[in-house]
């Protein structure tokens, strides 16, 4: 009943729900990419710059080697969502862990746990990303793993924020007088409660490590071996007078992306806070 | 050339400017079919390159394409090529071998003066040569070098422990930055750090007056220069513009006049040479020809037979690269001499040429057969990021070797890693990586191909790590045959041999160009424009 409750809250946010329509169908050109363009989207077929609608069998025409840009955008969506995804989850699991113990505990480990948030926070993204990505050298889970370590601020210091607000409630006393140990109380009791709102902001993180991704292959810095978005857009730009569709279409994947994911985290938002259940 | 202007900012593209670059400024007046009727004199030349600003005015060891673009109007050699091949001298009148070829006696010009007025003499041309050149800016080329010494007061002799060929000498003196400095200015300081680098006082028709950093230098006219009547014009101002989009709005708009060395992107090329009001040409690079080349590290195990590396290239269609990618200004390379290379270039070279079939008759033949769907071997393959043609070749040359059943994996490095993992650690198995190269063969173009230019750290050499007696001894052959015709046919062996060991060959040569206002007169009228001095250049009103 509950859940159904949750659905509902959910899809009354007209925009969470196209979001979602959305990002299914991304998801689902992403998954079904093998099947409709088995060959690698790489590859040379066709002249170079043939625009969108000249040839029917390259719908949204060539770039500037004579790759099928469809190919290359169906699977830059795998690419994409992909990253998001990890790096998001990367960054999740870096921010609760620091932010629970931080809140949790308090004292010296909140003051060293906070100290390095701040660090990290000072640290212009981009740039550390980019560092990240050219000393561990521009593979897939590289720039994953380099996403997800500049992105978990945000989630720490959240964490911790409910933890602070959770950690001195009746029921984690109860706990603590039944003689549960801290990490049970983490994990069962305070983090399910602390969840909610650092949903919301995980899935604010995917945006954010697409954007990420996208800067780092118009870079010229992101895997050579796999078509991502960003990098289509990169590859394009020299040509943007004469052919900006090379340009614009894959840039226009990753706003409507960016904009169902950020619609998406608004929905999940309305539907999680309590406080906003009978707006 | 491609889009290559990109990321010229961050690279420099000679990148040793230690060889013997033999470059020429066109000693007397050529004029241009363009130029119409009488020079005009005065006013202010703007001109920019396809890369950014050096680290420093001058940089006595080379350092790079941007340093050598800036200081050779301020700075003058001994002598210059001309379009036509010929040598002629430049602050030197004439020089001579010795019967046996062991020394030169070459006359320096008389009434040449510094930039800050005290007269340029024999002494600045023997500091220069044993302080400058023999320890930074041609110290491979000066191997066999054993002093040099005034005869008389307007003479200096060159002396060498080995018989040296006229051609080797003439493009010594030539060579890109092998300039005469002042020795009052440099002699008991640490040439590479002293200040004059960044306000140079040379003999050349541009005074240095300022470098507003990040933005641009201003030279003007050096009214006592040595040639009467020049420079034309009263200012030079050599701008950067950071990327190529950006030099080609300011050459639309007029406020740059001249771009050499792919100021920008061919397809903006087109459009601004469609007005009518812009030229492009590929002229003025016939001594400063690029490749891209493809290079195999011997110290592979599969790379040991010939007919591994010979598969390689013989799986690419470099017409199709030259199209796609550098949207027709390249053409496929034949050998290690490039094609204009009017000395020593000969086509009748093993052709590797593109044949897939070939290719896997060959990769079969050395005992990788194709099972089925498995690779025959799978192979890293580093494009160099200094210029983003070299990552799109890189995708390309991925999928030919794989049409061919060679695994491929590829990485794009940033130009230090590039530079690091190719010639420091060795860390690729197929490179895609470039090289310019001079007429004259020894040392630049050789030592990618011998066992001394294995010089580990050290960028531009020989990377294969590809060695035998006989190449080794060919080359030591060529360095010191002074018949020209015996030396050409050395040459065109090597280029023989090589073509057909393959351990590293041009894919393509590339055709740079220079972007100019149809106002502009008398440019690009030398084999290496980029260096040279710009006496001569003038704009119409």
């Amino acid at each position: 009943m509950e859940r159904f409750a949750f659905l509902g809250r959910f899809a009354r946010n007209r925009g969470a729900l196209a979001g979602t329509v959305i990002i299914l169908l991304v998801a689902f050109a992403a998954l079904s990419a093998p099947v409709f363009f088995p060959t690698d989207p790489l590859r040379m077929v066709a002249q170079p710059e043939l625009w969108p609608g000249e040839d029917p069998a390259f719908p949204l025409g060539t770039d500037s080697l004579g790759r099928d840009m469809l190919a290359m955008l169906v699977h830059g969506a795998r690419a994409t969502l992909l990253i998001g995804l990890f790096a998001s989850a990367v960054a999740t699991l870096i921010g609760v862990s620091v932010g629970a113990a931080a809140g949790y505990f308090g004292g010296w480990i909140d003051e060293t746990a906070m100290r390095a948030v701040e660090l990290f926070q000072t640290i212009p993204n981009l740039i550390f990303v980019l560092t990240i990505v050219v000393i561990l050298g521009s593979t897939l889970h590289n720039i994953v793993i380099a996403i997800g370590i500049v992105s978990w601020t945000p989630i720490a210091r959240m964490t911790r924020a409910e933890f602070l607000a959770l950690r001195d409630r009746e029921f984690v006393q109860a706990c603590r007088s039944m003689g549960m140990g801290d990490f049970g109380i983490i994990v069962r009791e305070i983090l399910p409660n602390a969840l909610p709102p650092v949903i919301v902001l995980s899935s604010l993180v995917v945006a954010g490590a697409i954007l990420f991704e996208s800067a780092v292959s118009f870079l010229g810095l992101g895997d050579p071996n796999i078509a991502s978005w960003g990098r289509l857009v990169g590859d394009g730009r020299e040509l943007i007078r004469s052919s900006w569709y090379i340009c614009a279409i894959p840039g226009v994947a990753i706003m409507v992306t960016v904009l169902c994911l950020n619609l998406i985290g608004d929905g999940l938002n309305d539907a999680l806070n309590p406080k906003l259940r009978d707006r | 050339m491609g889009n290559k202007e990109g990321v010229m900012n961050q690279i420099s593209r000679r990148v040793f400017g230690t060889g013997v670059l033999a470059t020429g400024l066109v000693g007397s007046l050529v004029h241009s079919s363009r130029a119409q009727g009488e020079p005009k004199r005065g006013g202010t030349l703007v001109a920019t390159w396809g890369g950014g600003e050096p680290q420093a005015c001058y940089v006595p060891a080379g350092g790079g394409s941007s340093p050598t673009f800036s200081s050779s109007k301020l700075f003058e050699r001994l002598g210059n090529r001309k379009m036509t091949g010929e040598f002629v001298g430049e602050l030197a009148e004439e020089w001579k071998p010795a019967p046996d070829f062991k020394s030169y006696t070459v006359k320096i010009r008389k009434g040449v003066k510094f930039h800050d007025g005290k007269p340029m003499t024999v002494d600045d041309v023997i500091y220069s040569v044993s302080e400058i050149w023999k320890k930074y800016a041609a110290a491979p080329a000066l191997s066999d070098f054993a002093g040099i010494e005034t005869s008389g007061d307007d003479a200096v002799v060159f002396k060498f422990n080995k018989p040296t060929p006229e051609f080797f000498f003439a493009s010594l003196l030539c060579g890109n930055v092998n300039y005469i400095v002042p020795k009052h200015v440099y002699a008991g300081t640490d040439p590479v750090t002293n200040p004059a680098n960044n306000a140079p006082i040379g003999t050349g028709p541009w005074k240095f007056k300022e470098w507003v950093r990040g933005s641009h230098f201003e030279y003007v006219k050096n009214e006592s220069y040595w040639r009467p009547g020049f420079p034309y014009m009263d200012r030079l101002i050599i701008r950067y513009v950071r990327d190529p989009a950006g030099r080609a709005a300011a050459i639309e708009a007029g406020e740059i006049h001249i771009g050499v060395f792919n100021p920008i992107a061919p397809p903006d090329i087109k459009r601004l040479t469609a007005t009518g009001k812009f030229v492009a040409t590929s002229k003025g690079y016939e001594e400063s020809v690029w490749a891209t080349t493809l290079e195999c590290n011997m110290r592979n195990p599969v790379f040991a037979k010939t007919e591994v590396r010979q598969a390689m290239f013989h799986a690419i269609d470099r017409n199709l690269i030259a199209k796609t990618v550098y949207y027709g200004y390249a053409r496929p390379g034949t050998g290690p001499i490039f094609s204009p290379n009017k000395e020593f270039f000969t086509p009748d070279t093993y052709k590797t040429g593109f044949d897939p079939k070939k290719a896997a008759a060959l990769l079969d033949a050395a005992g990788f057969p194709k099972k089925g769907s498995a690779k025959r071997f799978t192979l890293n393959l580093l494009a160099a990021g200094w210029f983003a043609e070299n990552g799109k070749i890189g995708s390309y040359v991925k999928q030919a070797l794989e049409d061919v059943g060679v695994g491929i994996n590829l990485t794009v490095p940033d130009r230090p890693s590039s530079i690091k993992r190719i010639y420091t650690d060795y860390d690729f198995d197929l490179a895609i990586s470039n090289q310019s190269n001079p007429s004259e063969p020894v040392p630049t173009t050789t030592q990618y191909y011998t066992s001394d230019g294995i010089k580990k750290g050290i960028p531009f050499r020989n990377a294969s790590g590809f060695h035998t007696d006989e190449v080794d001894a060919l080359v030591e052959k060529i360095k010191i045959e002074t018949d020209p015709a015996k030396r050409k046919a050395m040459v065109v062996e090597f280029q023989k041999i090589i073509s057909k060991e393959a351990p590293l060959l041009p894919l393509l040569e590339l055709e740079s160009t220079t972007v100019a206002s149809t106002k502009v007169q008398n440019h690009s009228n030398d084999p290496n424009y980029l260096a040279a001095s710009w006496h001569d250049i003038w704009m119409a009103s």
